[in-house]
């Protein structure tokens, strides 16, 4: 009932499903590609804690439709699986997490931060994190794990 | 204590979670599902307080799809329907009456949450609205509408010596604990100063991330639970009394857990969810919404009115506190937070006398119970502002009034309880140090605040057990009752026991926790983990250790005496010898497993004030520099420093993050965060969108959190518990340094322009009425 084909490119892989054009993308996401660690927190765009990237672009997917990511590319926190890229390795070593709830929207958001500003200053760092919400940590490790993730990064662009 | 110390393997600790967390692997309550499972959604009251005269559900039970609707008649045939700690007034759901906006009124079980949602609007509730008791001065006025119309039975929580406990002990007053030593009159008349002063904490919500969510499966006598509970065994007793089932056939399965910070502890929905699961005949799942998360529980908000005198020579003489906190409809864990506050109103310094009474009064709001800091974040900052204006008011700088009345280390905190294990005046001198305290200088609209909470840890009496597994290949399991909540339990525990058996981490994993084979635990309360459960899991390795040395000395034919363990293998003189050589010659088949057992029980005391002498002690030494804009009574805060002593941190790293996550809970509680009523008992902002929470870009320009290991801890290696020190200081710290830049005084939290404007226009007019001398 109501339902239409769907096409777009998650973690790499393209994929197409049937489903209500009403669907959300976190419902999807989860029900469909057991993509758990997209989370269900706030449920309103708050919180961020279902952040993934549409072409690159952090997005709230517990108010995404489905037919707004047609034809669009869909980055989890899952796309690198149990191999971390720099990003989560910062993660890990500079402890940026407690409960690890909002841990994939964090890693996602600054992956997209440093895409654009490889050597972000603290000003943009707390104003891009600022998009979501972490409740453990006093955000003080993230904003660590974010700067060793872009010193990682920008290790790696030099090799 | 440890019999021998090994050489520590680690250098840097890598959390045992941190792959599965940073990957999204992990996988919480919220994400578990079974086959055949249905989905619920309550229906809530609108009204703040009401008797239900009727519910009709044919509308709703019409719809395809719904398989029940679940009420307060169905929990009426229940064996012992209520819940609430020491006080057992909480129905499962509403039965009869509604007591805040938010109680939930009906259950809808469907096939799946679209439905069970559309089904909600269809069930039709007569309600007969009663007057609301939106504040704790319209629960105690004279002729205020009762919440309750009769007391509860049963006993009130034992304390010690100098203390009582008495519950409902007046009309909508759920319970008051008192504690008295000394000649308070006597001390007082003394006093060459007293202030008395009233203080006006906030009600905030725990807003943890994964909303709450249960699972429950009924199969013949069987019931079994998937919850985000912290506490799974107290859950467990709590359906064991209320569905008359012995506690074994019962089952409650702990995933991880998306945050909690108090508020997925003692029993919440986990009853009514069963209760649904037998209707129903199939799994029922429940997860509420960020926004039912804020109508389940409460930090409590509260009126600390606090007199207390000193002598010429800046000593505390005498203190008389009458603390009323607003408990919401229910007790929930109300009666606890009461004896915890009321206890620690002397806060860390010496006092000749006191008198401190602590009422939990009834009120048509959400339930208020545990929230990181239980209490101790209410009082330390009434405390910890008042003894700073005392030093204003005589003259006094409040570093110097601090220092002469702290106590020392060993010194006792009251007659009868454990002796302070922090060196106080260390702490205080290192936030002033790491601030310029001593080198500040006067700067218009500029000002820097001191505080030192405290709070007592690990629990009163508590208990726990643990065992730790070791394979013939050396691979370590930790098995105990704490859940993983973010504070790095499952690491911690881990490292005890690797530590204790000479193993790397990498060894050791964290067995998921469920009730049938997890050792009990009384719940991850109270900063308790890493002592109480600590403590049992490093007996438990010991138990192992001496396990592995007798079976090896049996192999080489010697005394357990003459071997040291060497990673996997023993060394005998000069020679080393494999563990898993020896175990496989000697088992043969699959291998064997080594089962350590191990116990810590703090034993009850009735000399002391809360029957059992404090495990130890949380100090949180805070430091706050604002810039206050006297034009639009705006408050920036430049630098917070905040300190707590972990005794000897086992996860440093860890340690700073419990501090600091916990000093911007605080932060925010003190600068915006709350949640507010309207006069009608109605809540003003229950979701995500209005009710704010701290970003990233609400951070102090400066924020600096540090560990200190003082090393009088009686936990592992001489560790404490730290995970609410950082709660504690902060919102006092803040308030001070605001007079310190502006002299006058905000007593009601969170500190807006407005309240700061108030507070000026206060100044000054005192100021223009004195007579110009």
């Amino acid at each position: 009932m109501n339902e239409a084909e769907f096409s777009f490119t998650l973690n790499d892989r393209p994929v197409t499903l049937n489903t209500r054009a009403s669907a959300m993308l976190v419902d999807v996401l989860r029900n469909d590609y057991g993509l758990f660690g997209c989370r269900i927190g706030c449920d309103q765009a708050v919180c961020g804690a279902c952040t993934v990237l549409v072409d690159g672009t952090p997005m709230a997917a517990c108010s995404t439709f489905i037919f707004e990511i047609e034809g669009r590319e869909v980055t989890t926190i899952e796309a690198t699986g149990q191999t971390p890229d720099p990003v989560q390795q910062a993660f890990i070593d500079a402890r940026g997490f407690q409960c690890g709830y909002c841990t994939g929207g964090m890693i996602l958001l600054t992956r997209s931060l440093l895409a654009r500003h490889p050597d972000p200053d603290d000003d943009t760092i707390r104003a891009w994190l600022g998009a979501n919400v972490c409740r453990c940590t006093g955000y003080s490790s993230i904003i660590d794990a974010v700067k060793a993730a872009g010193r990682l990064l920008r290790q790696e662009a030099v090799r | 204590m440890s019999v021998e110390t090994l050489a520590d393997p680690e250098t840097k600790i890598i959390p045992l979670d941190g792959l599965a967390k940073v990957t999204g692997s992990i996988r919480y309550a919220f994400d578990a599902s079974l086959p055949g499972m249905l989905h619920a959604k309550l229906l809530r009251s609108p009204h703040a307080h009401a008797r239900i005269r009727r519910i009709d559900a044919t509308k709703a039970l019409a719809v395809p799809g719904v398989v029940c609707v679940v009420t307060g008649e169905d929990a009426a045939r229940l064996p012992d329907p209520h819940h609430g700690f020491y006080v057992r007034d909480q129905p499962l759901i509403a039965m009869g009456k509604v007591r805040y906006v938010g109680d939930p009124v009906a259950a809808v079980v469907a096939r799946d949450e679209k439905i069970a949602l559309a089904a909600l609007s269809l069930i039709s509730v007569d309600y007969e609205p009663l007057q609301p008791v939106p504040t704790i001065d319209d629960a105690l006025a004279p002729g205020a509408p009762l919440l309750f119309d009769e007391p509860h039975s049963g006993p009130a929580l034992s304390v010690g010596k100098g203390s009582w406990s008495i519950n409902e002990p007046s009309p909508n007053v759920l319970y008051e604990y008192g504690y008295a030593r000394g000649d308070i009159d006597a001390m007082m008349a003394k006093a060459s100063h007293v202030s008395h002063d009233s203080f006006i904490v906030s009600r905030i919500n725990h807003f943890h991330l994964e909303p709450y969510a249960i699972i429950a499966r009924t199969e013949g006598e069987r019931v079994e639970l998937w919850t985000c509970n912290q506490d799974p065994f107290m859950i467990r007793g709590d359906l064991s009394r209320i569905f008359g089932k012995p506690v074994n056939s019962i089952c409650l399965h702990s995933a991880p857990i998306g945050g909690g910070f108090g508020g997925k502890s003692y029993c919440k929905l986990e009853p009514l969810v069963v209760l649904m699961a037998m209707k129903a005949g199939a799994p029922v799942r429940l997860a509420l919404t960020l926004d039912e998360s804020i109508l389940t529980l409460t930090k409590h908000a509260g009126v600390l009115t606090l007199t207390s005198g000193i002598d010429d020579d800046g000593r505390f003489l005498a203190r008389r506190s009458e603390l009323r906190m607003d408990g919401g409809a229910y007790a929930d864990a109300s009666v606890m937070v009461a004896v915890k506050a009321g206890y620690r109103i002397p806060g860390p310094y010496r006092w000749d006398a006191l008198f401190s009474r602590a009422s939990i009064i009834r009120t048509t709001a959400v339930p208020a119970g545990s929230f990181r800091g239980f209490g101790g974040t209410q009082v330390s900052y009434a405390s910890e502002c008042q003894i700073d204006l005392m030093a204003r008011r005589t003259g006094l700088d409040p570093y110097e009034l601090r220092v002469r009345n702290l106590l020392e280390v060993g010194e006792e905190f009251a007659p009868g309880d454990s002796g302070m294990d922090s060196d106080l005046r260390q702490g205080l001198d290192e936030v002033c140090h790491r601030i310029g305290y001593h080198q500040r200088k006067r700067q218009k609209g500029r000002g820097i605040g001191l505080a030192i909470g405290l709070k007592d840890g690990g629990g009163t009496g508590n208990h726990a057990q643990a065992i730790v597994t070791v394979s013939e290949k050396g691979d370590v399991t930790v098995s105990a009752g704490t859940t993983e909540i973010g504070q790095g339990a499952a690491t911690v525990l881990c490292r005890i026991a690797t530590r204790t058996l000479g193993l790397p981490l990498s060894k050791a994993h964290y067995a998921s926790i469920d009730t049938d084979r997890t050792p009990l635990n009384n719940g991850t309360h109270v900063s308790c983990g890493t002592v109480v459960t600590g403590s049992a899991v490093q007996r438990a390795a010991e138990d192992v250790r001496a396990q592995l040395l007798a079976f090896a000395a049996e192999q080489l034919q010697c005394t357990p005496e003459e071997l040291k363990l060497d990673g996997w293998a023993v060394i005998k003189g000069n020679e080393s010898f494999s563990l898993e050589t020896m175990i496989r010659s000697w088992f043969g088949g699959v291998g064997y497993s080594f089962i350590g057992r191990g116990g810590m029980k703090v034993p009850y005391d009735p000399a002391s004030p809360m029957r059992a002498r404090n495990l130890f002690w949380m100090p949180c030494w805070s430091t706050a520099e604002v810039e206050v804009d006297e034009d639009t009574g705006h408050v920036r805060v430049l630098r917070l420093v905040v300190g707590a002593d972990a005794g000897h941190a086992i996860d440093p790293v860890s340690c700073e993050g419990q501090v600091a996550g916990a000093a911007l809970q605080a932060y925010a509680q003190a600068m915006f965060e709350e949640l507010r009523y309207r006069d009608d008992a109605v809540p003003d902002n229950i979701n995500p969108r209005s009710y704010r929470v701290p970003v990233a870009g609400d951070l102090p320009a400066q924020f600096e959190c540090f560990v200190e290991e003082h090393g009088y801890g009686p936990g592992p290696f001489g560790a404490k518990g730290i995970g609410e020190s950082g709660m504690l200081g902060i919102a006092a710290a803040i308030a001070n340094a605001i007079e310190d830049a502006i002299g006058a005084r905000v007593y009601q939290m969170p500190f807006t322009p407005e309240r700061v404007l108030a507070a000026l226009d206060q100044l000054h007019s005192q100021k223009q009425a004195e007579p110009a001398s």
